[in-house]
């Protein structure tokens, strides 16, 4: 039944996988075209350049044998351009790289952060924003030194290994036989580990992994921690993992050492035999000295791109997966915008549910809802905690859209209405309200851009708000904080509160609105809410009865149900599920046992 | 340049090294032995060209018989160099996973010790980036250092020793190269040191967006923002590739200059060497060994910007963990004394100032043993931070706070948070199972309790309902649980250790008024002599406790007939 967090998150982020993954990436950075050119061509000639000069080393060498001293002149002199060259070039590549790579890794950023402006709500209450952050923001680091540093040294060591054989076959053919008879045993011994070298590593991430995870929930449960007294088991916790981590990096990396070790043995036998065979090739005179020479370095010379190569398995492999997990961000499916949809201008006559049948996914949520809201309407929704008030709000607010049946504004059915232009005539507070960095002015801002400091001061005191920032140190100036932690529940959600107000909508739905408010403030909010909802509509959900003489009619939600309809009075004397509810709270003793 | 200033930068790139050999207790030995490795390792590498230099001669002087033994000679040295490049790898990387693993184990004990209010000044994000990022910065830097930067001065010792035994002038041509070869890498780091510090502020900023604009989608889509939203996270992700592009830059000229000086010197030395070689008609044996030397230096030297970035990262990784380990936020430990046998509570002449604002000005309250006392008041009016006092999570300006008539500060803080267990407004629940999240690491905690709790709390009908039971998985990668349901699990972990005093802080604000009475009603039936203390703005748990203390004006008073709120909604609201 209930299925695991992995899969959830699969049915909704579609991860690329493999070949699919460097395939886009690849295609993403072609669209780069002009840096794309500056790079290979730049890597292309540092690499070129370099593998010239053995060569001039070489034919120096035959100068000074030779005694020709405007020989040494000549070579000396190529020898210096093709650093120049080098130097010049290298710049090109520094700075195409960089911007090649990291163009790229903005893209894919701004793409996802796009993306997810654009799917379902539901999204997020499948993927938890921990692993979200990670995707957009790590993986797209390591992508980032991917692409900068690796890929041009893949295309620099390919070039310089083509070239150096190139150039050797064409000095003398039976030495470069010579010279390249390690590199089968190179490349196998290299094959050979790349089991090992993979399952290590694979180790060595999911190991950090675990100490990253643990962490954040450590310092996030710092109160909890604190106040349960238990350092101690959480210290165990950590030590554990960080234990598992230093295990699975010294098993990698003493392989990752051994194979440099047998690699700088194959590196000086390819020496030797260079050396041998060059000698015996120089004692029947087939070569001089100075092609030789330029041999040894030939051989020293495509080492080092082998090596890396071989290294670079576990950037590659990390990289692949981080574009694979940020491409799927990207792709994942978006809210569709049906065709005919279109703008509303305002609100006439009234918003209608029409057997509306929700879910989660499991179980109904709602059932067969209908309601009529007619302009100008107060309307109370009450009902137990988990009753589906929270969820009737999400449907009305088109966070979520209906399974079954329709919800209509004005005739017209809200899955047609542009969203945008139908969350300006609809503003909630909502139960959990969210504050952003700065201070509570920008925080109120957010609904209305050009509203002054002067304005939000005046209608803070106009709903009776005033008081409750009063209290702060810098008023309504004090920075809120990291989301919000520097105020108190009730703080937040006034500013929630004056936030709905400030953009003043037609219609207005609030989701326990003043849950956290303590009651002496709630008077005050309570008695402007009045006053603002008067040529309003207003959908009021809540469980706290103290707010339900601004309403005019309430709906009992039950079970995902309206079981009960009617005026306060109408309820109170049906003495059915409301009646219970609000002698509870009240404290009537006789109510009877649900 | 003074040579004190010099000097200072020099030392300054060193200083993540000085600052890692603190977490290599006991272990270091392997820097001497990766010192004499990195040694070994050069020297037996450089010594090839030498030897090679040496065939050459022969070769030329037809002198073949000398070969092979050179070549053997080559094959020791193989040996050599194998078996020391094997040490500087294996030992660089140990010793620095090593040094990693006591840091970061070091971070975790500071940070378990640190006050609650050294949590409120840092974001959590911020606190991880410093465990997580920094130390590998820090961990990087170090292996690098000892895998590179150790072998690549001993490069340049030892192709001075060498080259000066083949020519002294080729020595010399190599000697002038080493202080411009420093000199740039000071530039190279003094000028991109502000852009990697930019850079990890555009990071930070690029998390803390993208944080807040997912935990607030509900809002940004109800508020149409976002079109706003996107166009900020915009700016930020355009400033991070400005950042990366201007280092970009200076990499591209500084960090290419370095081995361009070392060909500028090889040039010299072909021109030199090969002029006098004809004039003297010498062998090319020493020239070639030389430019073959001057070859093999050119690309650890050119690593030597990278290193110097990697110092940067490392030093400001060192500054942001230092600030982890400074001790001055640490909670005092109070020696030795046992938990009152009363469990009355009593806080006198209580002063809480926060920031300028003075929030409790002067409060008394008395709670008594076995009592069920609630706390009420305005948003805002300091209620939390008045609980918090008890198990001194926070600590007053000014006052005392007495547990059974003894100041809270003479019982050790373990015994004292054991016995007063706190729920506080904000809820953490651990990756893991149902279970493992109510015992909550502490011992002895049979599952017959956890059952017992679970249903005091009246979340044990929701986890039978699960089909895992206790055993389900909750936190990041488990089940999400309501708000209703994580104040329940909470209830039920802090009432599983049967604490004397238990204090709920607004904790049932998102359960329905019924299932709260129900929950206070069988907490006292089953932890006999419990005291509770209840921050709580409803009037049912009001009515419910025995006493209820309202703050007002930075001052308890007890809100004597409760029928006498003149406040709407409390009584009959028609």
């Amino acid at each position: 039944m209930t299925e695991s967090y992995e899969n959830a998150e699969e049915r909704v982020i579609r991860t690329l996988k493999g070949r699919k993954a460097l395939f886009r990436m690849v295609s993403d950075i072609a669209k780069n075209r002009r840096g794309l050119s500056i790079l290979v061509i730049s890597v292309i000639t540092t690499a070129v350049a370099g593998t010239f000069i053995p060569l001039t080393i070489g034919e120096a060498v035959n100068s000074v044998n030779n005694r020709s001293i405007t020989g040494v002149i000549l070579f000396a002199s190529i020898f210096l351009g093709l650093a120049m060259v080098q130097f010049a070039s290298n710049r090109f590549r520094a700075i195409s790289s960089t911007e090649v790579s990291q163009k790229t890794v903005k893209d894919m950023r701004d793409n996802a952060f796009k993306s997810i402006h654009k799917v379902p709500v539901s999204f997020f209450s499948i993927v938890k924003s921990g692993f979200l952050i990670s995707r957009i923001t790590n993986d797209g680091e390591t992508i980032g030194d991917f692409l900068t540093f690796q890929i041009p040294q893949v295309v620099s060591g390919f070039t310089t290994v083509i070239m150096s054989i190139a150039i050797m076959l064409y000095l003398d053919f039976n030495l470069t036989l010579y010279a390249l008879i390690v590199l089968p045993f190179l490349s196998l011994f290299t094959i050979s580990l790349q089991g090992k070298v993979r399952a290590n590593y694979l180790k060595t991430r999911k190991t950090i992994a675990a100490i990253t995870g643990n962490l954040a929930e450590n310092i996030g449960s710092v109160r909890s921690i604190k106040a349960f007294n238990v350092e101690r088991y959480v210290e165990e916790r950590f030590d554990g993992l960080n234990e598992e981590n230093l295990r699975a990096n010294i098993k990698a990396s003493r392989l990752s050492s051994f194979y440099g070790a047998v690699v700088r043995v194959i590196e000086f036998l390819g020496i030797v035999i260079v050396i041998y065979a060059g000698a015996l090739q120089l004692q029947s005179s087939l070569i001089s000295i100075g092609i030789l020479v330029a041999f040894i370095f030939y051989v020293q010379e495509f080492f080092d791109p082998v090596i890396q190569l071989s290294q670079l398995y576990n950037a590659y492999q990390s990289s692949i997966v981080g574009a694979g997990r940020i491409y799927g961000i990207i792709d994942s499916e978006k809210e569709e915008v049906p065709e005919g949809s279109r703008d509303k201008e305002d609100f006439t006559t009234d918003l209608s549910l029409k057997d509306v049948d929700f879910t989660y996914g499991m179980g109904d949520t709602l059932k067969e809802i209908n309601m009529e809201i007619k302009r100008g309407d107060k309307i109370g929704i009450v009902g137990h905690t988990g009753a589906g008030k929270t969820t009737l709000s999400n449907l009305i607010l088109k966070l979520y859209l209906p399974k079954d049946g329709e919800i209509d504004l004005d005739l017209v059915n809200t899955k047609l209405i542009m969203t945008k232009s139908y969350r300006d005539i609809i503003v909630p507070v909502l139960q959990e309200p969210f504050l952003f960095r700065g201070s509570i002015y920008e925080n109120v801002r957010i609904a209305k851009k050009s509203a002054t400091d002067e304005e939000i001061r005046e209608k803070a005191k106009e709903f009776g708000l005033s008081r409750i920032f009063s209290r702060l140190p810098d008023g309504m100036e004090t920075d809120v904080g990291e989301l919000g932690r520097n105020l108190s529940e009730g703080q937040k959600q006034a500013i929630a509160i004056l936030r709905a107000l400030i953009r003043e909508p037609d219609i207005i739905i609030m989701d326990e609105p003043t849950s956290n408010i303590d009651p002496f403030s709630e008077r005050d909010i309570f008695m402007s809410l009045g006053k603002f909802a008067k040529n309003r509509t207003l959908i009021l959900i809540t469980h706290r009865f103290s707010m339900i003489s601004l309403v005019d009619k309430i709906a009992v939600v039950d079970a995902g149900r309206i079981v009960e309809n009617g005026t306060f009075e109408q309820l109170m004397e049906k003495k059915g599920l409301f009646y219970n509810m609000y002698n509870i709270l009240y404290g009537k003793t006789d109510s009877d046992p649900l | 340049m003074s040579h004190n200033n010099f000097f200072s930068k020099i030392t300054g790139v060193l200083q993540p090294l000085i600052f890692s050999l603190k977490y290599l207790k006991g272990k270091r030995w392997i820097i001497y032995i990766l010192i004499i490795s990195a040694a070994l390792s050069t020297a037996s590498r450089l010594y090839v060209p030498i030897v090679i230099g040496l065939i050459i001669d022969s070769l030329e002087a037809k002198a073949f018989s000398a070969i092979l033994p050179a070549i053997e000679l080559i094959m020791l040295l193989a040996g050599v160099s194998a078996v020391s490049t094997f040490i500087t790898n294996f030992g660089s990387q140990y010793s620095s996973q090593i040094y990693a693993y006591n840091l970061r184990k070091k971070l975790v004990n500071s940070l378990t010790k640190k006050k609650v209010k050294f949590f409120q000044g840092n974001s959590s994000g911020d606190l991880l980036s410093r465990t997580t990022m920094d130390v590998d910065a820090t961990r990087n830097f170090l292996m690098n250092t000892l895998s590179q930067l150790i072998p690549t001065i001993m490069i340049i010792i030892f192709a001075l020793i060498y080259l000066s035994f083949l020519n002294f002038f080729y020595a010399l041509f190599f000697l002038f190269t080493v202080p411009v070869l420093v000199y740039i890498g000071i530039i190279f780091q003094r000028k991109q040191r502000k852009h990697w510090m930019n850079i990890r502020k555009q990071y930070g900023e690029m998390t803390e967006r993208l944080q807040e604009d997912i935990n607030g989608q509900r809002t940004v889509r109800t508020y149409s923002l976002e079109d706003s939203q996107i166009a900020k996270f915009q700016d930020t992700t355009d400033s991070y590739f400005n950042e990366y592009m201007e280092i970009a830059h200076l990499r591209g000229f500084y960090n290419n200059l370095m081995p361009f000086i070392i060909s500028l010197a090889a040039t010299g030395v072909i021109l030199y060497g090969g002029y006098t070689s004809i004039i003297a008609r010498s062998q090319v044996g020493n020239l070639v060994a030389a430019v073959n030397i001057f070859n093999l230096v050119t690309m650890p030297i050119s690593f030597l910007g990278r290193l110097i970035v990697w110092s940067e990262n490392a030093r400001a990784g060192i500054g942001r963990i230092n600030e982890v380990l400074k001790d001055d936020m640490d909670e005092e430990l109070t020696t030795s004394g046992n938990f009152p046998g009363e469990n009355d509570v009593e806080l006198r002449n209580i002063k809480i100032i926060k920031g300028k604002k003075e929030i409790i000005s002067n409060l008394n309250m008395k709670i008594p043993r076995g009592g069920f006392v609630c706390i009420t008041g305005e948003t805002g009016c300091g209620k939390s931070s008045i609980v918090n006092l008890i198990p001194r999570l926070e600590e007053p300006t000014a006052g005392e706070v007495f547990i059974g008539g003894i100041d809270v500060r003479e019982i050790p803080l373990d015994t004292l948070r054991k016995n007063v267990s706190i729920v506080p407004q904000e809820i953490n629940l651990l990756s893991g199972t149902i279970e493992e999240n109510i015992i909550f690491g502490r011992s002895a905690i049979s599952h017959e309790a956890v059952i017992k709790a679970a249903k005091i709390a009246r979340i044990d009908d929701f986890i039978d309902s699960l089909e895992d039971g206790y055993e389900t998985l909750i936190g990041e990668r488990g089940l999400t649980l309501s708000g209703g349901q994580r104040q329940r699990m909470a209830i039920a972990r802090a009432i599983v250790t049967t604490p004397s005093i238990l204090i709920l802080d607004d904790v049932t604000s998102s359960v329905d008024p019924e299932t709260e009475l129900n929950i206070f009603s069988e907490i006292v039936k089953n932890v006999k002599g419990i005291t509770v203390i209840l921050v709580s703005l409803r009037y049912s748990a009001m009515k419910y406790s025995n006493e209820t203390y309202i703050i007002k004006d930075g001052q308890a008073e007890i809100l004597e007939d409760l029928e006498s709120l003149d406040i709407f909604g409390y009584g009959d609201s028609r």
